[in-house]
């Protein structure tokens, strides 16, 4: 199951010169047997695009969409069944990773290459894992050392004609049959500075980022296993009006700049034992995460620092055989947060101790996985979080998978929304309290999913439709209300927020080699405003995907990729300084297209050259009030399309030994 | 008009049928090493006419759906052979046989998976 800590190790001597290469399977498969749909991306779909960090690998993925937060800072936020990144919990091989303050800039710090693949889930997960993700679970599985498939070294090199530069470097040791250590280092830099629209600001960031990181694992006598790793992360960006120097005062009359840095260290480790029974394991996982961050936005600043501990302990065992599996544990998950925006300090500690109970039952059709978890927040008192997972799979090839839960967080309202800071909008709290998060209250949501997947042949040849349908419903949200063109306003929900998500998709191999996968979705999100029940802002109801990938004998590889965007509902916006204020709008639908190819050798140098962008799309003055950010009108969180146009890249990965 | 409706259908039948019972399903056994050498053994097996091919590594046996028409078992057998893994229809030459890495040597080299 997913949730375990531990890895079934095979301590049989290896003749290390073999390497094993999996069969020719799907880059993406849907896992048929767990309760818990998951699609499983593999290291085949990452490479299909430049996938250079977290934040990018998800081009061939039709149930992420990625967008850009603003024109501004050059990052780019996730959304799974109409719901922003926040929503979904990106964990890294089961502990939260990108969350809190981190919530969206925390995808651009997991590099590529150094993932081995990922698990996607909709919906609530399992309660072993938290109660906080509502839209779905992105968990990330890093390379491992001690797996004899891979290589000693993993070298990337990357190079856009946006000006980024790139490289990467995995090391794996294993020293002995027990001790393996790996070693991941990620330099990147955006060096040059490109205004393809014309708008006197940036269109991305310059930067300069480092990250490394350091592992270890011991499978040690007695099934015990320990693992325990290091992670560090620096980040420079500096952005805004073409003539901004970093550093520089931001005042009328002199260029608006963008400014960003953060730094970011981590320490985790894991423990396990499985005991003689094999059934029977427990482990413990433990976290500690440092995050800073300083950000100014013309003559605004933001700085917060996170400091963060979790700690999960596991134990599973079986009641009478396995066909019944029970998980009991307990978790502690502790927040300090200090943050300060223009001048007000806003603090707050959250200690959220908990346990919880998970049952499993297995049966040849039909899977049923039920979880409770209890916890206790200290600023917002104790909740119970219940899931369900039901699986009937009537025949062999068709599966039906049913998902209920519930989910809490806490927003972080300016971490989440750093986007609306690159305006002159104000960030305007309503809320009459004190203390608890900002003065309000915890986001409290249901969400019920069902989906529906069948595995056919088709002229000999395999392929696969899905078709799912998720409903979140918020008790409580904390609404990021942009009505208002001078503002932000945050407040609880008065009235009803919800989201329909639908999405039906096809998978095909067309011929021998060649794999088609195309998808629609439609989404319904709207949420009463003080205003009236609306949709959300700048998201778009219809979406359709279609991708092909082809790979020859002598592996050359293809990959097309193209989008249609639907109509997005723009609120009314402050335009030109002497036009005013103008009505709500709708963005034009669009087309966006990528393509890349590749040609490796034994398996072990790849070479690749692709495009993004290649119908060069791009919005006209993605920035209101471009030409003066300081005035009232100046707002560059409007973004509906993309923000540069065509980027053509190329690298290469060498894997040696 | 029934008539016609009936000879189009007996038509359109029979040639669907002629096509059915022109795709053969065999198997042979084809040597080879593990799972690495699986993907090399099937994709040289998807020559003109064939449809599916799968080997399993346990049992060493190679299952290909094929078109009769177009292709024969022996000609599938000839391609496996040059990708250098022998089989009980064809052999693989000396030279092709070396062409594989080392530890795919089925000859010398045993598998511990």
């Amino acid at each position: 199951m997913l949730s375990a800590p531990l890895y079934a190790q095979d301590t049989t001597a290896k003749n290390l010169d073999e390497v094993i290469i999996r069969q020719r399977q799907k880059s993406t498969t849907i896992n048929m047997i767990d309760p818990i749909k998951k699609e499983k991306i593999g290291e085949r779909e990452l490479l299909k695009a430049a996938c250079c960090n977290l934040s990018e690998s998800f081009e061939t993925t039709p149930s992420v969409d990625v967008a850009f937060t603003d024109a501004v800072s050059g990052y780019k936020q996730i959304q799974m069944l109409g719901l922003a990144g926040p929503y979904t919990s990106i964990t890294r091989e089961n502990i939260p990773d990108a969350r809190g303050l981190s919530a969206v800039t925390g995808l651009t710090f997991t590099p590529g290459t150094w993932i081995e693949g990922m698990q996607l889930s909709k919906g609530t997960g399992s309660v072993v894992n938290g109660y906080e993700g509502v839209a779905g679970q992105i968990n990330v599985e890093w390379r491992k050392p001690f797996d004899e498939k891979e290589e000693r070294w993993h070298l990337n090199a990357y190079q856009s004609s946006q000006g980024r530069s790139e490289a990467n470097l995995v090391h794996n040791n294993r020293l002995n049959d027990r001790l393996s250590t790996n070693i991941f280092l990620h330099g990147r830099s955006q060096w040059l500075k490109l205004d393809q629209n014309n708008d006197g600001f940036l269109d991305q960031p310059l930067d300069k980022q480092f990250i490394a990181a350091n592992r270890w694992f011991w499978f040690g006598p007695n099934r015990w296993e320990i693992q325990g790793g290091i992670k560090t992360v620096y980040v420079e960006n500096t952005g805004g009006q073409w003539a901004y120097e970093k550093g520089s005062e931001q005042k009328a009359g002199a260029p608006w700049g963008f400014e960003l840095n953060m730094q970011r260290h981590e320490g985790w480790a894991k423990l396990g034992k499985i005991f003689k029974n094999p059934a029977k394991s427990i482990g413990l996982q433990l976290s500690g995460i440092y995050h800073h961050q300083d950000a100014r936005f013309g003559n605004r600043a933001y700085e917060a620092t996170q400091k963060s501990f979790y700690a999960n302990l596991i134990y599973q065992t079986f009641i009478s055989n396995t066909n019944h599996i029970l998980k009991l544990g307990a978790s502690t998950l502790a927040d300090d947060y200090d943050e300060r925006w223009t001048g007000t300090a806003y603090t707050r500690t959250e200690v959220v101790p908990g346990a919880f109970a998970e049952y499993a039952y297995n049966a040849q059709k039909l899977n049923i996985v039920a979880g409770l978890r209890g916890d206790y927040h200290n600023i917002f008192g104790a909740f119970v979080t219940p899931r369900l997972h039901l699986r009937y799979a009537p025949a062999e090839r068709s599966v039906f998978r049913v998902s209920a839960g519930r989910a809490q967080r806490t927003a972080n309202i300016f971490a989440e929304n750093m986007g609306y800071m690159a305006s002159n909008r104000t960030l305007h709290i309503q809320t009459k309290e004190t203390g608890k998060a900002y003065g309000l209250d915890p986001e409290v949501a249901w969400n019920y999913g069902i989906n529906f997947t069948q595995k056919f042949q088709l002229d000999y040849r395999d392929g696969a439709f899905s078709v799912d349908y998720y409903y979140t419903d918020f008790k409580n949200q904390i609404v990021t209300d942009l009505e208002d063109p001078h503002q932000v306003s945050f407040y609880n929900l008065q009235g009803s927020s919800f989201a329909n998500s639908f999405q039906a998709q096809l998978d095909y191999e067309v011929i021998h080699n060649l794999d088609l996968r195309v998808a629609y979705r439609w989404y319904d999100v709207r949420t009463e405003f003080q205003t009236g029940l609306k949709e959300k802002p700048l998201i778009a109801a219809h979406r359709a995907f279609a991708n092909l990938g082809y790979e020859t004998k002598n592996h050359w590889k293809f990959d097309y990729t193209v989008q249609w965007i639907g109509s997005k509902r723009i609120p009314s916006v402050h335009a030109h300084h002497n036009v005013g204020i103008t009505g709500e709008t709708r963005s034009p639908d669009f087309v966006q297209m990528n393509a890349q190819i590749s040609k490796s050798w034994n398996d072990k140098f790849e070479v690749y050259l692709g495009g993004e962008n290649l119908t060069n799309y791009m919005m006209h003055d993605p920035i209101i009030g471009a030409a003066d950010p300081y005035a009232a009108g100046f707002d560059a969180s409007m973004i509906w399309g993309p923000v540069m146009g065509i980027n053509i890249y190329a690298g290469f990965r060498w894997k040696i030994f | 008009m029934k008539r016609f409706i009936l000879l189009l259908f007996i038509s359109v039948f029979s040639i669907s049928s002629f096509a059915q019972s022109n795709i053969k399903t065999e198997t042979f056994k084809v040597e080879g090493n593990c799972g690495m050498c699986k993907k090399r053994i099937e994709e040289s097996a998807y020559i003109k006419g064939v449809k599916r091919a799968e080997w399993n590594k346990e049992s060493q046996i190679l299952t290909v759906i094929y078109r009769s028409s177009r292709t024969t078992l022996e000609d599938i057998a000839q391609s496996i052979a040059k990708a250098g893994h022998s089989s009980e229809k064809a052999e693989s030459s000396e030279k092709d046989y070396n062409r594989l890495p080392t530890c795919c040597q089925y000859k010398t080299q045993s598998c511990d998976h």
